[in-house]
């Protein structure tokens, strides 16, 4: 039995019907937000800085130093240099993703006995940028940057390769590692631009 | 040689007039969107010329070099005719609107309208009625739903709100005892003589006879963008589509803020301020102020219902011209 609550709308009382009053509140509120600042980023001018936790084009975080323990008990096992993408071809990203045939990652077994990784695309086309992919990374190596115009003139152009993320990467440590992470409604550039917000 | 002389003036005066009108038309988009663009506190076009200036220009050109297509199924002679009809009555009533008196420049005597008919305000009634032929043509013409609810809703709501204007155009019409504009801006003298002081039922009945004759909300029903899909104008493109928009929102909205200045606002009296140029300066501020005011409850109310709007046009605004009316006439029998 489903119950239903009947409300009553109130009513508008004699000075109200007669002069509009409401009609003179909102053309208040028009008046005073006309005479206010406006507040538009005039995007291919200047563009706002996402937050760090923004997802992204993806990105692989090279071998620096400065990886996770796990790392050292799978890089054993692999031939990785220095400032190489640090990726171990676990296939971890692959089994989370909720689209798997966008991965292509292959490997194969050096004379040496060691893995290298040959291949790593993804096909940002069908990507849904959810962040999985980087949550089940056990490397820390698969992340994502704060670049979000990933548009192209070919289809070919939206795959993106080893090479090309471990660049974005290295860039984006380098601008970004050091920086607090943090919500964006705290943002100091949020609060220049909208003003303080305050919650009611 | 009289006549000709005659002929050649109104000609030079009409082109001056439509030319005119049309660059005013085109650069009052460009106030409208400056407007409702700040209103929701965005800069509005910013990028052709200096903040946008050149951008009626530049819409002219992509609107008179879009594809236009005509649909399949469509009644083509209405469909055609439909927004020429919208358009061209619209500016018709420029004919009889004065700008000022006349006045000798370089020993010519130069009268800034076209004509001083007697009738001049039935004219501008009888030409904006025409001009909702061509809302109601366009819809029935474009054989689709849309256009269809569009075209009907206008002529029900332009019905009710027509007679209403009609009978608040009585009040000053009574005082100033002419049709005819100038007789009426001329009845008008001072601060104090302006007929809004007299008639301020009869103004904010023509107020919101305006905003659903020029189909800006809160009475835009006809192409409530929302449920309708832009209304009457769905199927038309290019500048035929153009047409419609230019006559409604800008030639209709600004020649009917003309009018109802010329009735409550004293047309282009005022102090003698700016030499001989002052009764422009004051006839275009006036209609200027109406017309941002039009703007601003444009961009400032939601939207009634047809049913709701036809209702306030028959059982508010029909008796309270009326009332008003009866009011005039005992005052001025009273007063002789």
């Amino acid at each position: 039995m489903i119950k239903v609550k009947f409300l009553e709308r109130p009513n508008l009382n004699l000075w109200e019907k007669v002069f509009f009053l409401d009609f003179i509140n909102g053309l208040k509120v028009t008046f005073k937000n006309l005479l206010r600042k406006t507040i538009t980023t005039k995007y291919p001018y200047e563009k706002l800085t996402p937050p760090k936790r923004f997802r992204g084009v993806h990105a692989h975080r090279v071998k620096d130093g400065q990886e996770p323990p796990s790392f050292a008990v799978l890089g054993k096992f692999m031939e990785i240099n220095y400032d190489e993408s640090r990726c171990v071809a676990c296939y971890m990203c692959q089994q989370a993703c909720p689209m798997p045939t966008l991965f292509k990652i292959e490997a194969v077994q050096l004379p040496n006995g060691k893995k290298r990784v040959t291949k790593f695309e993804m096909n940002l086309l069908n990507c849904l940028y959810c962040g999985l992919c980087v949550d089940a990374c056990p490397v820390d190596c698969l992340i994502m940057t704060d670049i979000y115009e990933s548009a192209n003139y070919h289809r070919k152009n939206c795959v993106i390769h080893m090479e090309d993320m471990s660049d974005r990467g290295r860039d984006f440590d380098r601008r970004r590692k050091q920086e607090k992470d943090r919500i964006w409604i705290d943002d100091q550039e949020r609060t220049k631009l909208w003003g303080q917000i305050r919650w009611t | 040689m009289e006549i000709l002389g005659t002929v050649i003036g109104v000609v030079v005066k009409s082109l001056i007039f439509i030319v005119g009108m049309f660059l005013a038309a085109a650069y009052l988009t460009l106030i409208e969107r400056k407007f409702a663009g700040h209103v929701q506190q965005r800069p509005g076009p910013l990028h052709v010329g200096f903040h946008g200036l050149l951008q009626p220009i530049a819409d002219a050109l992509k609107v008179l070099t879009k594809e236009d297509i005509v649909p399949a199924n469509v009644d083509r002679v209405l469909f055609y005719l439909a927004s020429l009809l919208a358009f061209v009555p619209a500016i018709m009533i420029l004919a009889v609107i004065p700008f000022g008196e006349p006045f000798t420049l370089f020993g010519i005597e130069i009268k800034p309208y076209i004509t001083d008919l007697n009738v001049g305000l039935i004219l501008a009634l009888a030409f904006g009625s025409i001009s909702i032929y061509g809302v109601i043509f366009a819809g029935w013409a474009s054989n689709s739903k849309y256009p269809m609810i569009g075209g009907l809703r206008k002529a029900a709501v332009l019905i009710g709100y027509e007679v209403a204007l009609g009978f608040a155009m009585v009040g000053p019409l009574m005082m100033a005892g002419s049709f005819s504009l100038r007789e009426i801006v001329a009845a008008q003298d001072g601060f104090f003589g302006a007929f809004i002081w007299y008639q301020p039922i009869a103004f904010i009945v023509i107020l919101f006879a305006i905003l659903a004759e020029t189909g800006r909300t809160p009475f835009d029903v006809q192409e409530a963008e929302a449920e309708l899909v832009s209304g009457y104008n769905t199927e038309y493109s290019g500048m035929k589509f153009g047409l419609f928009p230019l006559a409604e929102w800008y030639i209709g909205t600004f020649v009917l803020s003309a009018i109802a200045v010329i009735l409550f606002f004293g047309g282009w009296k005022g102090p003698q301020i700016f030499g001989f140029l002052s009764p422009f300066i004051w006839f275009f501020l006036k209609v200027a102020m109406m017309f941002m005011f039009f703007l601003w409850v444009h961009w400032t109310l939601p939207r009634y219902r047809v049913d709701q709007i036809t209702e306030i046009a028959w059982k508010v605004m029909l008796p309270l011209s009326l009332l008003n009316i009866f009011i005039t006439a005992i005052i001025i029998l009273i007063k002789g």
